[in-house]
């Protein structure tokens, strides 16, 4: 590799470092923020900043310099957020514990969630993919796969099952 | 509560509940109230974790964009305003040149070698046209330099040491070794203590009359290392298992001198040594036993043939 390589000034680099790191940034900022649109801006931030920086930082380091960066800009958002909170006044009684936004999702249940997911049963499996990933109909994936609807949902249905018993109650 | 949904079949109301056909409030009367909070997390999981592996691309064109903004958005200044940032990054350059004096640059010419004693005792031997490059502010800190060419190290013991050089990087504590980055040619030798040697593609760990070689890129067998330090320091270039280029590039360097290679094989493998004082017999050692002859055309440009 040439020194124009990891030069991170140089454009290429510049992307090749985005391709690399960008997914694991933008998921350790929703760890952090909770909030997928936010983790998103923050992590086109972090390219940025790392663009305006891109003389100064050593490409052996740029890996934990975003990362750093990225928990710095999670920092102040917090703080930022607090300031916003202390002046307008928004009471929050419409969320409880168990409204959606409410909820947590920690890395390790994410984790547990995508493996489980990877390792359901063969007939579950290829449902609930079809489902999720390739965002097809029950009708559309009955048709595909020969079968009835109803065959389907149970499928669906047995794949949830499955991850609420793998996953326990975490 | 009452449970007359006619339309849930236990084996599928999950199903339902997921493509939204039925609501949450339906659900959580459907199953324990455990189970609505874990069906609830699971399957915001699900969304997320969607877009936690959802495609980058169109954030990369966002942030492409935003840079572009970012350096356009300076051009419609007013000349006032203009003059007055032109005169402070005037004012500006002038500070950092006094405040910015931290970088060392060292470098040597054709046939000149220097010795240079850094902050901690550390001495570095740099040999014929090579550079050096350290920043003495930040030497307590962080004992790292980069080079280009040729040097021997006899590191005082401390903190990590790092050498970067175009090929990879050379760390140690302390220790003396010799370092060698040419353009298509990377070699280190460890003489005494521990070297570790990370190239882009493989780390090695030296100990001494270890070395690692690179040629145009690929790792080729170290040669056995008998001298206790690099002959070069003492006025003698010697090479084990080199090739050719290699030779020819020590010898322009050290003798200011230019080779005409288009008539030979550049890459032919070349055990041997030259001294530093002497051109004619530094030719002489080289190219005699390969058979190859050397004329002086022009002045300092040197034209290498095979002998009839």
């Amino acid at each position: 590799m040439s020194s124009e390589n990891r030069n991170i000034c140089n454009s290429k680099t510049f992307e090749y470092i985005y391709n690399t790191y960008a997914k694991d940034i933008r998921r350790f900022l929703f760890f952090k923020t909770q909030d997928i649109n936010k983790a998103e801006d923050l992590m086109q931030d972090v390219f940025i900043k790392l663009w305006d920086n891109c003389g100064k930082v050593d490409y052996d380091k740029v890996k934990s310099y975003m990362f750093s960066i990225a928990n710095n800009m999670f920092l102040n958002l917090v703080k930022h957020e607090k300031v916003v909170h202390e002046y307008s006044k928004i009471s929050k009684k419409g969320t409880t514990n168990e409204s959606p936004e409410f909820i947590m999702l920690e890395n390790e249940f994410m984790e547990k969630l995508e493996r489980t997911m990877t390792n359901l049963p063969e007939k579950q499996r290829e449902v609930f993919l079809l489902n999720r990933i390739e965002k097809k109909k029950y009708k559309e994936i009955a048709e595909q796969l020969g079968i009835s609807v109803k065959a389907v949902e149970k499928r669906m249905h047995q794949a949830l099952v499955t991850l609420r018993k793998e996953i326990g109650n975490i | 509560m009452e449970k007359t949904n006619l339309h849930t079949d236990s084996e599928t109301f999950l199903a339902q509940w997921l493509a939204g056909e039925l609501t949450d409030k339906e659900l959580k009367d459907l199953v324990s109230e455990a189970d609505y909070v874990a069906f609830l997390k699971l399957k915001k999981g699900l969304d997320i974790s969607e877009q936690l592996n959802a495609s980058t691309d169109d954030s990369f064109a966002k942030i492409q964009n935003r840079i572009s903004r970012k350096t356009t958005k300076v051009r419609p200044l007013n000349t006032r305003w203009a003059i007055g940032i032109a005169a402070s990054i005037i004012v500006l350059l002038g500070v950092f040149s006094f405040l910015n004096t931290s970088e060392i640059n060292v470098v040597t010419g054709y046939g000149e070698q220097k010795t240079i004693a850094l902050l901690d005792g550390t001495e570095v031997i740099l040999n014929a046209n090579s550079r050096l490059i350290y920043d003495e502010d930040n030497w307590d800190n962080e004992r790292k330099l980069s080079l280009e060419g040729e040097a021997y190290f006899k590191v005082t013991k401390g903190e990590t040491f790092v050498v970067e050089t175009e090929h990879g990087s050379v760390t140690v504590l302390g220790t003396q070794f010799n370092v060698n980055a040419a353009k298509n040619y990377f070699d280190v030798v460890c003489y005494e203590g521990k070297v570790g040697v990370k190239t882009y593609d493989s780390e090695h760990i030296l100990l001494p009359e270890d070395g690692v070689r690179k040629v145009d890129g690929y790792h080729v067998e170290h040669p056995a290392i008998t001298d206790k330090m690099p002959t070069w320091i003492h006025g003698e270039s010697t090479f084990k298992s080199v090739p050719l280029y290699q030779v020819i590039k020590a010898l322009e360097d050290q003798y200011q001198i230019r080779f005409d290679t288009d008539y030979i094989n550049r890459t032919e493998i070349f055990t041997g040594s030259f001294p530093h004082d002497s051109l004619d017999i530094a030719l002489k050692t080289v190219f005699q036993t390969l058979n190859i002859s050397y004329n002086e055309k022009e002045k300092r440009n040197i034209k290498l043939r095979y002998k009839e």
